[in-house]
């Protein structure tokens, strides 16, 4: 009996096998979409940040602390993801920037196709006028939204005080993946027993240049670190 | 943690494949998970093996998962070093003793930084 199929001939027959050489990888389609992504938002005149970290770090209240220092002198347009709801989208138009809020429905992550929907969402409220600085921010999630490029130009990850020092080497492929690291909520550090140093030693372990920033968007403190970082990447 | 949607866009384009090839059955394909790719490989095999038996065309595909071990550069003294990975769940021992030797073994300082090892890779597939 053949081993192959089972069939009752004697001799093994030679089964027609055809052997595809593929190489490529499995996010192909995913990394297609951010690159065409990434063009379209340059021929939008913007550059895109990608903003990851874990549920309530701080994303939104950074946005709307950052609107308000930059929305006279700069164009800015924001992305939502969350799994649920309107309200960080409601959050930042409150802030009279629009924003345009993707649902994801169960999906832990934002993926290139689905911010591409979001641009042209986007580019509809611009009527013509494009814009400077893209937020896109991310599901609250700190380990699979780095598997996707959205096709951004820089991404952010955030640590906020709370959550703990030890979170770069618990997450590594987030932190590796990062342009900056912002440590957020800075004025709780005297309630936590959470370690600069510590966070900053495994962030560069991970990644050894990368720029980290401290800041409080309740008091502001380090606000302006962020706001040059921006304002630099806007020049180039 | 998305390894399931994953895994179902690996059966997409296997049907794809398939079709172009004119073939009837997929019956064996490689892939590379690389160490670094976030990317949990019982996950990912469970929910292919799940996902696999809603066509005839894959229901009887092996899949074979290629992991390379993760290559670290020392940031001390910038050699490069090749350290066995660690499967979850596997060599429980020396994770529970927090004795994880990730140590540079040419200086022995544990300043290693990783280097690529991201990829998801599709390299062969055979079918008929
Ligand atoms: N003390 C302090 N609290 C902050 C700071 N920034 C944000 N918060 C609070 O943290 C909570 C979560 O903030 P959000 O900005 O909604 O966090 P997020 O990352 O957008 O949350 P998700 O979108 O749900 O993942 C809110 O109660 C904020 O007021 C800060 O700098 N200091
Ligand atoms: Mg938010
Ligand atoms: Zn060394």
């Amino acid at each position: 009996m053949c081993d192959t199929c089972g069939c009752q001939l004697h001799e093994h027959h030679q089964h027609d096998t055809k052997v595809v050489e593929v190489n490529k990888s499995l996010l192909e389609a995913n990394q297609k979409q951010a690159h065409s992504n990434r063009h379209h938002i340059e021929k939008m005149g913007a550059l895109a940040i990608n903003m990851i970290s874990s549920p309530g770090s701080g994303k939104t209240t950074l946005l709307e602390r950052t609107i308000e220092a930059l929305k006279d002198t700069v164009k800015i347009g924001v992305i939502e993801g969350d799994i649920e709801t309107e309200r960080d989208a409601d959050r930042i138009r409150a802030k009279g920037i629009p924003a345009v809020q993707l649902t994801t429905g169960g999906a832990c992550h934002l993926d290139a196709p689905m911010v591409h929907g979001g641009l042209h969402v986007l580019e509809h409220f611009a009527k013509g006028e494009g814009f400077d600085l893209i937020f896109i921010e991310n599901v609250g999630n700190l380990v699979c939204p780095s598997t996707f490029d959205l096709g951004e130009h820089r991404r952010v990850i955030l640590l906020s005080v709370p959550e703990g020092s030890d979170k770069p080497a618990k997450y590594p492929s987030t932190f590796r993946g990062a342009d900056l690291v912002l440590i957020t909520k800075m004025d709780l550090l005297p309630h936590f027993d959470f370690s600069v140093e510590e966070a900053e030693i495994e962030t560069h372990t991970l990644k050894p240049d990368v720029p980290i920033i401290e800041l409080s968007s309740t008091t502001g403190d380090g606000f302006e670190q962020w706001i040059d970082y921006l304002k630099e990447m806007l020049k180039k | 943690m998305h390894e399931l949607s994953l895994a179902q866009s690996l059966l997409d384009q296997l049907v794809t494949l398939a079709r172009e090839h004119q073939a009837e059955h997929v019956t064996r394909i490689s892939v590379t998970i690389g160490p670094f790719s976030g990317i949990v490989r019982d996950s990912f095999e469970f929910g292919f093996n799940i996902l696999k038996d809603a066509q005839p065309l894959t229901k009887d595909a092996v899949l074979v998962v290629e992991t390379p071990d993760p290559v670290y550069t020392c940031l001390d003294c910038n050699k490069v070093s090749v350290i066995p990975f660690v499967q979850p769940g596997e060599a429980t021992e020396m994770n529970l003793g927090g004795g994880y030797p990730k140590k540079c073994p040419w200086c022995c300082q544990n300043r290693l930084s990783p280097k690529g090892g991201t990829e998801l890779i599709l390299n062969q597939v055979e079918m008929e």
